[in-house]
């Protein structure tokens, strides 16, 4: 029985489908259970919280990635299936620590102030999610001062920055500037992205990793945590 | 995981009005009744004459008053399925519903990769099969090849098997010999499963040519009237060249083209009224300065266009040419020759396109990599025949009120719902930033279309089943194995 739940679940995250709403990849989905209605239901039944992550969530979002690469999948199908992981993880996050469960890390993410562009920011943030971090959005336009104080009260373990102007881009040189005043630089990770942005800038401005598009900012922070 | 758009309607494109469509047809039918055509084959000649038409023995001209050529054309059915072997494969002819296919016959082929070409052979023909098999965007294989190394009572079988064998698409093609004829059918009702399935399915059709101006040659003629007999579909194509046998104009050439497919369309429907019969064009220009025969000029895209107009209104299915080039390498001549003339006839609703893969320079040649090129332009070229559907889902109301001002739509389920229906994906075409270009080889069109000719030939496997070869292969003679 519990084999077939968390098979379930993989398969509805490789669908893309967090409630049973959704439709997802293929036909007559429609209304069958899915990732929320799935992950209650194994919580219910009283599985494992680490085996509905791994088997369910974890192993179905591998399959996924598999699939983008291979190029069967899109971008949105990817963020589809993030998102239901996300939506997942969420619900599962009370259950973590009765559980045993070490949480893989907390990410704050923000634009930077005088910066209005947070679609690329957001995607970081499902694909983040969907990679099982717990993220906090400060959301966009955010001034340093902001950002630095989220730090010390969040305590995140990786501090996502995006920039998509070159005008604004320099704000992250001043954050990281004004983490290092507060002595506060080396309990964090910065890791920074945008159009604009490059490895070399991310070097420049004394960045711990740069993530070129939302795939590449995933694995900078999974190798950096590991 | 994309659709497969076949049989879709066009026709939003219109060269002609409808009262040029008058008028080229009231001409037709006064070319028909006062000019009239040479028929060289006596028993067409005896055909012709049950129909009380004129007949001038002595220069062997038969003259139709336009009540018989309009009782005829009638008799001739509107729609029809050209069958698959495998029935997903069907196509279904008429109105201004629009397929691909091959064409041909071309005597050369390019070596894979190379710009250099050589004699094609059988097992040319045979490897061509296979990869029009895993072609998704041509639905029918016309036998492009003529195999040089055979003789010609051996052309016929061997063409058709190696159709049969490797492809359960349609098979299509010209014939060469009445005995051939015979055998091909023979071959076809072994692998129907049986006369009367044959008929019932034709999984093969077959081509006889009229000739440009005015002239139905006495071989040609001959294997009409045997298709016909034999109940097999058939197309009746002509090809008036502008300037050298047709006036030079695209009207006059749509006329000719019009006058001259039509005289086998009559002869089928006298020979054996209801005979599935295809109005066929080859028609378009010719290069004036040393009248070469034109493959890619966009006047053939024109009159073809005019051609399916013709077409859809004397309600037959319709045989139309595109896709070809002259150029004699895989560059943007080739490309552009090829997409403008398929465009060209897709949105006029040509039932049948054919040559629209594979073939260059004059179609002489073909080009393996070619044929998967044009299967990316075929499959533009569908997505554009299929238009732009307006419904409140399409234009999504709710959604763009959901996602509001700064927004996006990657995340909506309305994206991941229409995004493989709505565009269509090329599977040649470079849509890689530079760097990943560059590591990747920084290869051309022509270099992974090599790439995607081997994958695909090698992955396709539509051989009969082992028994029907057996049984074709011990009772059809000259087949090469």
């Amino acid at each position: 029985m519990s084999q077939d739940i968390l098979a379930l679940i993989k398969e509805n995250v490789v669908q893309g489908r967090i409630n049973k709403e959704d439709e997802g990849m293929d036909e007559g989905m429609e209304g069958t259970p899915a990732v929320m209605e799935l992950v209650q239901q194994a919580l219910t039944d009283g599985i494992d919280v680490q085996k509905i992550i791994n088997e369910g969530l974890t192993s179905g979002m591998d399959i996924v990635g598999q699939k983008f690469e291979e190029k069967e999948y899109y971008i949105p199908d990817m963020l589809a299936s993030a998102e239901a992981v996300g939506a997942a993880m969420e619900m599962l996050e009370p259950h973590l620590a009765s559980s045993g469960v070490e949480p893989k890390g907390k990410i704050l993410i923000a634009t930077v102030k005088g910066d209005l562009h947070d679609i690329g920011k957001n995607i970081v943030s499902i694909l983040l999610r969907g990679a099982g971090y717990l993220v906090k959005d400060l959301g966009n336009d955010i001034d340093d001062q902001t950002i630095v104080d989220a730090v010390k009260e969040e305590q995140p373990q990786f501090l996502g920055l995006s920039a998509l102007l070159t005008s604004t881009m320099m704000h992250m040189k001043d954050i990281i500037k004004s983490l290092n005043d507060a002595g506060i630089r080396d309990n964090v990770k910065v890791i920074v992205g945008g159009a604009p942005v490059s490895e070399q800038f991310a070097n420049d401005i004394g960045a711990d990793g740069f993530g070129a598009d939302g795939f590449q900012a995933v694995s900078i922070v999974q190798s950096l945590g590991s | 995981m994309g659709i497969i758009r076949k049989g879709l309607p066009g026709g939003s494109f219109k060269p002609l009005s409808e009262q040029d469509i008058e008028k080229i047809h009231n001409t037709v039918l006064q070319v028909i009744e006062e000019i009239g055509f040479q028929v060289n084959s006596e028993d067409a000649r005896q055909y012709f004459k049950q129909t009380g038409a004129s007949i001038d023995e002595a220069n062997r001209i038969v003259r139709l008053p336009r009540k018989t050529v309009m009782d005829l054309i009638s008799k001739a059915p509107s729609e029809f399925t050209l069958y698959g072997r495998d029935e997903k494969n069907d196509i279904h002819l008429g109105g201004s519903r629009v397929y691909t296919g091959t064409g041909g016959t071309a005597l050369y082929i390019y070596n894979p990769g190379s710009k250099e070409k050589r004699l094609a052979s059988l097992d040319d023909l045979k490897k061509i099969a296979k990869l029009v098999g895993g072609l998704d965007n041509i639905h029918l294989l016309l036998l492009p090849t003529y195999p040089s190394e055979l003789p010609v009572n051996q052309i016929d079988v061997n063409r058709f098997y190696a159709g049969l064998n490797n492809t359960s698409k349609h098979i299509m093609g010209g014939v060469y010999t009445l005995e051939g004829i015979e055998n091909v059918i023979k071959m076809a009702e072994m692998v129907a499963g049986g006369k009367e399935q044959l008929r019932k399915r034709p999984i093969i059709s077959m081509i006889a040519c009229c000739m440009s101006p005015l002239k139905l040659d006495e071989h040609y003629a001959d294997m009409m009237i045997a298709i016909a007999k034999a109940g097999i579909p058939l197309v009746c194509p002509a090809e008036p060249l502008c300037g050298a046998t047709s006036p030079i104009t695209v009207a006059g050439n749509v006329l000719m083209q019009t006058v001259d497919s039509l005289m086998g369309v009559l002869l089928t429907q006298i020979v054996n009224p209801g005979t599935p019969v295809i109005f066929g064009s080859v028609a378009t220009s010719t290069d004036l300065r040393d009248l070469k025969y034109l493959a890619g000029s966009v006047e053939m895209g024109l009159t073809n266009a005019g051609s399916a107009q013709m077409a859809q209104f004397y309600k037959l299915p319709f045989y139309a040419t595109g896709g070809m080039t002259d150029s004699k390498a895989l560059d943007s001549q080739s490309g552009y020759e090829s997409a403008i003339t398929n465009m060209l006839c897709a949105l006029a609703g040509s039932n049948f396109i054919h040559d629209s893969a594979g073939l260059m320079e004059f179609a002489m040649t073909v080009c393996l990599e070619k044929y998967v090129i044009d299967n990316d332009i075929l499959g533009m070229v569908m997505r554009a025949v299929e238009g732009i559907k307006v419904t409140d889902e399409t234009l999504a109301f709710d959604l763009i009120k959901k996602v509001g001002p700064a927004g996006n739509f990657v995340t909506s389920k309305h994206t991941r719902r229409h995004m493989r229906s709505e565009h269509y994906e090329p599977t040649v075409s470079d849509r890689n930033l530079r760097e990943d270009w560059d590591a990747e080889g920084g290869q051309v069109a022509w270099e992974r279309a090599t790439i995607l000719v081997n994958q695909i030939i090698e992955s396709s496997d539509y051989s009969l089943p082992e028994d029907t070869k057996k049984t074709i292969l011990s009772q059809i003679p000259g087949i090469v194995v």
